[in-house]
């Protein structure tokens, strides 16, 4: 048997570290070239990085949450022909889940087994009222897991709570590990290795267990005294897993470090004062995407005196021309969107007044103004703003540019945008208005110098002609970098952009 | 999400204003999320339209109509006189009232409201097909969709509901003239409903049944009392018989049916009401263009949390699979909307109850004692006569009878049917007991006004245990 490391590969060009999402595999898991071992994440994008192996997985080096350089060792494999026996056991092929067990996700497979003990009742029928079922599922607690001390055992609220703190003192190690990536402090142990077990203090002076049940309060104490819970030997068990006390707690403490009298008397009167609230915050890490759209924001509004000048365009011709249009469009399979228009608009005013497509370079002391016209395109994913570039708007007509906005923007909700589509641009629009609303203050996408924001596309009352009618509006907001632009230049272009919006047809000159 | 169709955008959009729909809507806009809600036709679905509400308002109308004329017992002797034409214009001012109320409360919640016929384009948006010529259509983005389609009455072939005489549920409960002469086909919970009412009417009604009985699915002493009422009303049943075809005659038409061994049986008859069930309506939404899956049988898969097989995409309601039934609609629809609002929710009842508005009622809610030794408890089980009970026997109505059903080691209420007087409004006492975890001796001992209908179920928890006062424990 040989035993092969993996290094994390260079998953993208000028990437040097990526933060390991998730681990796919488990020590003990059988894996094939190809197959998908773990999800790691960049500042740009998620990315699944696959063996280069046939063989078992023998050891993980590092925790999701753990930034890891490229070329770091993260995996070995054991390579071998009979690779798959004796660790079939330790796989974990039920770890998905059925559909909709997403509240019970976090359920261990001891868990599950001690469930399928305890239940003598057919079906998994639970006798719990409503109130304490919802009660379980807030907590994510399995009901089927609580004890009932109500005639027959039926289940109230409080069985269920008695049952959440317990079940609580021994996950807390893991929801930390998940949370807060990385900050956890679980020794490594092997996954599949009988968390049931009893681990007894005849065993030694030293456990190493995964998973440990206890109060709270003996956590709260085994903090304080610095002592690593899944180390303390104890002989109690509770469904099934070590269960670790106080004293315990206390008799390690003082065996591991000989002189911790004071220390262990002060600890108790801390644990007395220990309640088993539930936690008043969480940390989410500042990471990978979420970092990057946070360091472009502070140095855009750090360096450019931002300035937003507001406005609204008067848009019932261009409902109009797009409705007549969108038939057309669909024949091709385009949807035509406002989004292709306002490009057109926003090229066209860009022409007239091209400080607004500029970059400032300070080291060369010039204003750099651009004849090529990249339109970025903000766009809301769930792992955060990405800018997706639209290249040459001037060269396309509105349907390739619908077209184009779409793809792109799809690409960048799927992660699977490349960097080179997002780079480049001159001029950036971004449209909250989807999510509603009229107004906003735009962050310029640094180091362009300027911004224009959506407001949603609503009949809203305006004047024509002294009286108040209804007619579809387009809310502006554009923000300038004030270094560059003055607030004259900035009304002037939204005014040209108003204008080309309203009769969509100039667009055509 | 961001891009796209700058006008139209909406967190939640919710396909179908039936119970299912609405429900989910209101939920969701009071859980602050962005609702739009589109239904190609009218507001409060196939229930408040075409189903449940009016034919349980022409029901009710045909039995004061009935009671009246059989009340001699009582001394009352009376000799009502059917006004259909009167009766379809109340009936509608009732469905009126309800499906302007839905659209008011949908309003007062804050959901936008959109006519039209929804397709998905892909799983973030639909388009809409205004109703109406020249009309136009829209594209609505949406980062979940509630799917809350519903479901039609199945045509058998030959017997489609385009034919004049041949009627759907829907056209016999907007009857402006009663048929002399009824043909049903099908004898489950609608074609019983429908045949007791025209009976009431005074029309000849003819069932015929594939099966071997009536209500499919309800024990026979359940059914027994629903079958002998409707004899009595001269409804006449032909079991085993499948209708086949039917051809216009001078004066109506005559139905054709076939038997097992191919034999033909023939029927006259003015209208012909085919009732032989629902099914689910979804293929106007396209929803493979989402990439939900549909079944062979046209219903979206959905887990617990009403969830299809696309994340952000859920069903809720008669398209979500069985029971069809308007308050399961509605349940689902609450999960799925607070699903989406991030709550823990989960459709985790333990019954749901049923009720067929036959003379006598039928109601149910749970486990019989069949199904509880097959899921493998020791079932204890408990009835009441209604003959024996004051309240029932003074209203006129004695027939049928409450059982309730439960586990032998601790007593937990598993189940509970009810045939007799009411017994859609008593089985709530039953659900409830089953979703509480209560025991025979928490429904025993809970003080149940007299006289009243509703201790029966108290008997019958008293009975299951050997300790009832009005009959004889067995």
């Amino acid at each position: 048997m040989t035993v092969k490391e993996f290094k994390l590969p260079d998953v993208g060009e000028g990437v040097a570290e990526g933060e390991l999402v998730s681990w796919q595999v488990s020590p003990g898991d059988a894996v094939s070239e190809g197959d998908i071992v773990a999800e790691v994440e960049t500042d740009k994008a998620l990315v699944e990085v696959p063996s280069r192996y046939d063989g078992t997985v023998q050891e993980l080096f590092a925790e999701p949450g753990d930034i890891v350089p490229v070329g770091d060792v993260i995996i070995s494999f054991n390579v071998d022909e009979g690779a798959e026996s004796g660790d079939a056991e330790a796989e974990a092929p039920d770890t998905e889940g059925e559909p909709g067990d997403s509240v019970d996700d976090a359920k261990t497979d001891t868990e599950e087994a001690a469930a399928a003990e305890a239940a003598d009742t057919p079906e998994g029928r639970v006798f719990a009222p409503p109130a304490a079922r919802k009660l379980a599922r807030e907590l994510g607690v399995d009901i089927a897991e609580v004890e009932g001390s109500g005639p027959g055992g039926r289940i109230s609220e409080s069985d269920v709570r008695a049952h959440h703190e317990s079940a609580e003192a021994h996950d807390d190690t893991a929801d930390e590990t998940a949370v807060t990536p990385g900050e956890g402090g679980a020794p490594e142990a092997p996954t599949g290795a009988g968390a049931s077990e009893t681990v007894s203090a005849d065993a030694g002076p030293r456990a190493e267990r995964e998973t440990t049940l206890a109060v709270p309060a003996t956590r709260a104490l085994a903090e304080e005294l610095g002592v690593d819970i899944h180390a303390v030997p104890t002989e109690k068990t509770r469904d099934g897993e070590a269960f670790v006390e106080a004293e315990d707690v206390r008799a390690f403490a003082e065996r591991e470090e000989e002189p911790a009298a004071e220390a262990g008397a002060e600890a108790e009167a801390g644990a007395e004062s220990a309640t088993a609230e539930p936690a008043r915050e969480e940390t989410v890490p500042y990471r990978g995407v979420r970092r990057t759209i946070g360091e472009q924001m502070a140095t855009s509004k750090y360096t450019a005196p931002h300035v937003t000048h507001h406005d609204t365009a008067e848009i019932d011709t261009l409902v109009e021309t797009r409705e007549e249009l969108k038939a057309t469009a669909e024949e091709k399979g385009i949807r035509l969107t406002y989004m292709a228009f306002v490009l057109k608009a926003v090229v066209a005013g860009l022409k007239e007044y091209p400080i607004l497509n500029s970059e400032l370079d300070e080291e060369e002391g010039v204003i750099r103004l651009k004849n090529y016209y990249n339109i970025g395109i903000a766009v809301a994913t769930d792992a955060g703003l990405m800018v997706p570039v639209v290249k040459n708007v001037d060269e396309k007509g509105l349907l390739e540019l619908a077209d184009e906005v779409q793809e792109l923007a799809t690409k960048a909700r799927e992660r699977s945008i490349s960097p080179q589509e997002m780079q480049g641009g001159t001029f950036t629009i971004t449209n909250f208005g989807a999510f509603g609303g009229e107004y906003a203050t735009p962050i310029i996408n640094y180091p362009e110098t300027a911004i224009m924001g959506l407001g949603a596309i609503e009949q809203r009352p305006v004047v024509d002609d002294g009286e108040v009618v209804a007619a579809h509006t387009l809310p502006l907001s554009l923000a300038i970098d004030h270094r560059v632009i003055d607030g004259a230049e900035a009304a002037k272009f939204t005014n040209t952009v108003k204008e080309y919006l309203a009769e969509p047809t100039k667009l055509l000159l | 999400m961001v891009v796209g169709d700058v006008t139209t955008g909406t967190e939640v959009l919710v396909i179908g204003a039936g119970p299912g729909g609405y429900v989910a809507a209101i939920r969701a806009a009071q859980n602050g999320l962005d609702t739009t809600l589109v239904d190609r036709d009218a507001y409060g679905g196939a229930c408040l339209n075409y189903g449940c509400i009016p034919s349980k308002a022409l029901i009710s109308a045909t039995d004061v109509a009935h009671d009246a004329r059989n009340a001699t017992e009582m001394g009352v002797h009376a000799d009502p006189v059917i006004h259909t034409d009167e009766m379809q214009e109340w009936k509608e001012g009732v469905v009126d009232q309800l499906t302007g109320g839905v659209e008011k409360l949908c309003k007062a919640n804050g959901v936008n409201l959109m006519q039209g016929e929804a397709t998905f384009v892909d799983d973030s948006t639909a388009r809409i097909a205004h109703g109406g010529e020249g009309q136009g259509s829209e594209s609505i983005e949406f980062e979940h969709a509630i799917v809350a389609t519903g479901s039609r009455p199945i045509q058998v072939p030959g017997f489609e509901f385009e034919h004049e005489p041949i009627w759907s549920s829907r056209d016999a409960l907007d009857v402006e003239e009663p048929p002399e002469k009824l043909v049903v086909v099908g004898a489950g919970y609608i074609g019983m409903e429908l045949s007791t009412v025209f009976a009431k009417m005074g029309v000849d009604v003819t069932v015929v049944e594939m099966l071997d009985g009536i209500l499919p699915g309800y024990e026979d002493d359940v059914s027994r009392p629903v079958k002998k009422r409707a004899d009595e009303l001269g409804i006449e049943f032909n079991f085993g018989e499948a209708a086949s075809e039917w051809e216009e005659t001078e004066g109506g038409v005559v139905v054709t049916t076939e038997d097992e061994d191919g034999a033909e049986y023939t029927y006259d008859a003015d209208k012909v009401l085919v009732a032989v069930g629902r099914q689910p309506v979804s293929e106007s939404l396209d929803p493979e263009a989402a990439g939900v899956e549909v079944d062979e049988n046209g219903f979206v898969q959905t887990d617990d949390q009403a969830r299809t097989n696309v994340e952000n995409v859920f069903a809720v309601g008669d398209v979500a699979g069985e029971p069809m039934l308007a308050h399961k609609a509605s349940k689902e629809g609450i999960v799925a909307a607070e699903v989406i609002a991030g709550e823990p929710a989960a459709l985790d009842q333990q019954a749901i109850p049923a009720a067929v508005f036959t003379d006598p009622e039928i109601a149910t809610v749970g486990m019989t004692e069949a199904e509880a030794e097959e899921a493998g408890f020791e079932p204890k089980v408990g009835e009441f006569p209604f003959r024996a009970s004051g309240r029932a026997l003074s209203t006129g109505e004695s027939e049928g009878f409450v059982r309730i059903v439960a586990e032998q080691e601790a007593d937990f209420v598993l189940g509970a049917q009810i045939v007799g007087p009411e017994a859609s409004e008593l089985i709530a006492e039953c659900a409830l007991a089953i979703e509480m975890g209560a025991t025979l001796e928490d429904v025993a001992s809970t003080v149940h006004t007299h006289p009243t209908l509703a201790e029966a179920v108290m008997e019958a928890a008293e009975n299951a245990n050997d300790e009832a006062i009005h009959t004889l424990n067995r």
